[in-house]
């Protein structure tokens, strides 16, 4: 799988949590998934669990806390498939 | 999970300090609300009896979490299970909080109290590292046989009905991360209190019960701190179901 697909992935299951559904069509890897997609922080929990089920990988809470933008996502999954 | 020592050396000086002063901000955070605000606790005794017993059969490590309406809860919670003078002699039952960053910050005497009343501040749904650097400050001072607060909700329930969709993760996280943590469930509810607000009604009457269990799960990783936050809320639902019972059985 590359890191399109892995975004494009990773973008449709934000979506689903995301209040800033515009600012998702327009995602970088810069994007912040709490500030910019304003996705609620109880929530990050939710799309990361989607993104362990997506992917078939196993995430720690340590390695949840450095997943602040898109890009640090992508360089969580691309690690740990 | 290991801290900093300059951290964990801040930690101590906090404790230590707000034990010094404890004889003066306990008996004064109890007569505010006790005879300022004149609230009262049902069955209090028989309430204080269950939570000391309970203090004095357990060795484990014990992590409150309690449902959220007010600012004042926390207050409240502890107020309620001990008193005032039993925590002058058992101050490590005097939990620590996580009271939001801003709520307190703007004004220096108010941030001088937070930190003699064993708080440690939190900016919610801030940068993530932030975040779990003081869950795990939380981690570190329940590991070592203290308790602390954490409520169940990620804010006020603005239903008034305990929010499973803002169930917070950190709560699970904390009993997860420390081996064979216990989870204190704490249902409080004021009997004029129908939604959220800032402070309970004046003389306001409380209903508080509560239910201490160890989560369990065969997941692993944040699935399994998932599933410790989950059990916590639902034995609070089941906390706050009981209370509706009675209250209807009453009317």
């Amino acid at each position: 799988m590359d890191q399109s697909e892995i975004r494009a992935k990773i973008l449709e299951i934000i979506s689903i949590y995301a209040k800033n559904k515009d600012a998702v069509v327009s995602a970088t890897d810069e994007t912040n998934i709490l500030q910019d997609l304003k996705v609620n922080s109880a929530r990050l929990v939710d799309v990361i669990l989607d993104l362990e089920d997506a992917f078939d990988i196993e995430v720690d809470d340590e390695d949840a806390d450095n997943v602040n933008t898109i890009g640090d996502a992508i360089s969580l999954i691309t690690a740990k498939i | 999970m290991s801290l900093p020592a300059a951290t964990r050396f801040n930690l101590f000086v906090q404790r230590e300090v707000g034990r010094l002063l404890s004889v003066v901000w306990i008996p004064a955070s109890a007569f505010i609300l006790s005879v300022i605000m004149r609230y009262r606790v049902r069955d209090v005794r028989e309430l204080r009896r269950r939570f000391r017993a309970l203090v004095r059969a357990t060795d484990k490590p014990i992590l409150i979490c309690p449902n959220h309406l007010t600012m004042a809860d926390s207050a409240l919670v502890t107020w309620a299970l001990g008193g005032s003078w039993w925590y002058l002699f058992h101050y490590r039952w005097v939990p620590w909080n996580l009271p939001e960053y801003h709520n307190f910050a703007s004004v220096w005497l108010s941030r001088m109290a937070a930190w003699v009343t064993k708080c440690i501040p939190i900016v919610r749904g801030g940068e993530r590292a932030q975040v779990a650097n003081v869950l795990k400050r939380i981690q570190h001072v329940v590991s070592r046989g203290e308790t602390a607060i954490i409520f169940a909700e990620s804010g006020r329930s603005r239903t008034g009905r305990i929010q499973m969709e803002t169930i917070a993760h950190g709560m699970g996280r904390i009993v997860n991360s420390i081996p064979d943590c216990h989870a204190l469930c704490v249902y409080l509810r004021g009997d004029r209190q129908d939604r959220w607000s800032t402070i309970p009604k004046r003389g306001d009457s409380f209903y508080v019960d509560f239910e201490v269990f160890r989560p369990e799960s065969d997941n692993s990783g944040m699935r399994r701190s998932r599933d410790f936050a989950m059990q916590i809320a639902d034995r609070l639902v089941q906390l706050e179901e009981k209370y509706f019972a009675r209250q209807r059985a009453t009317a």
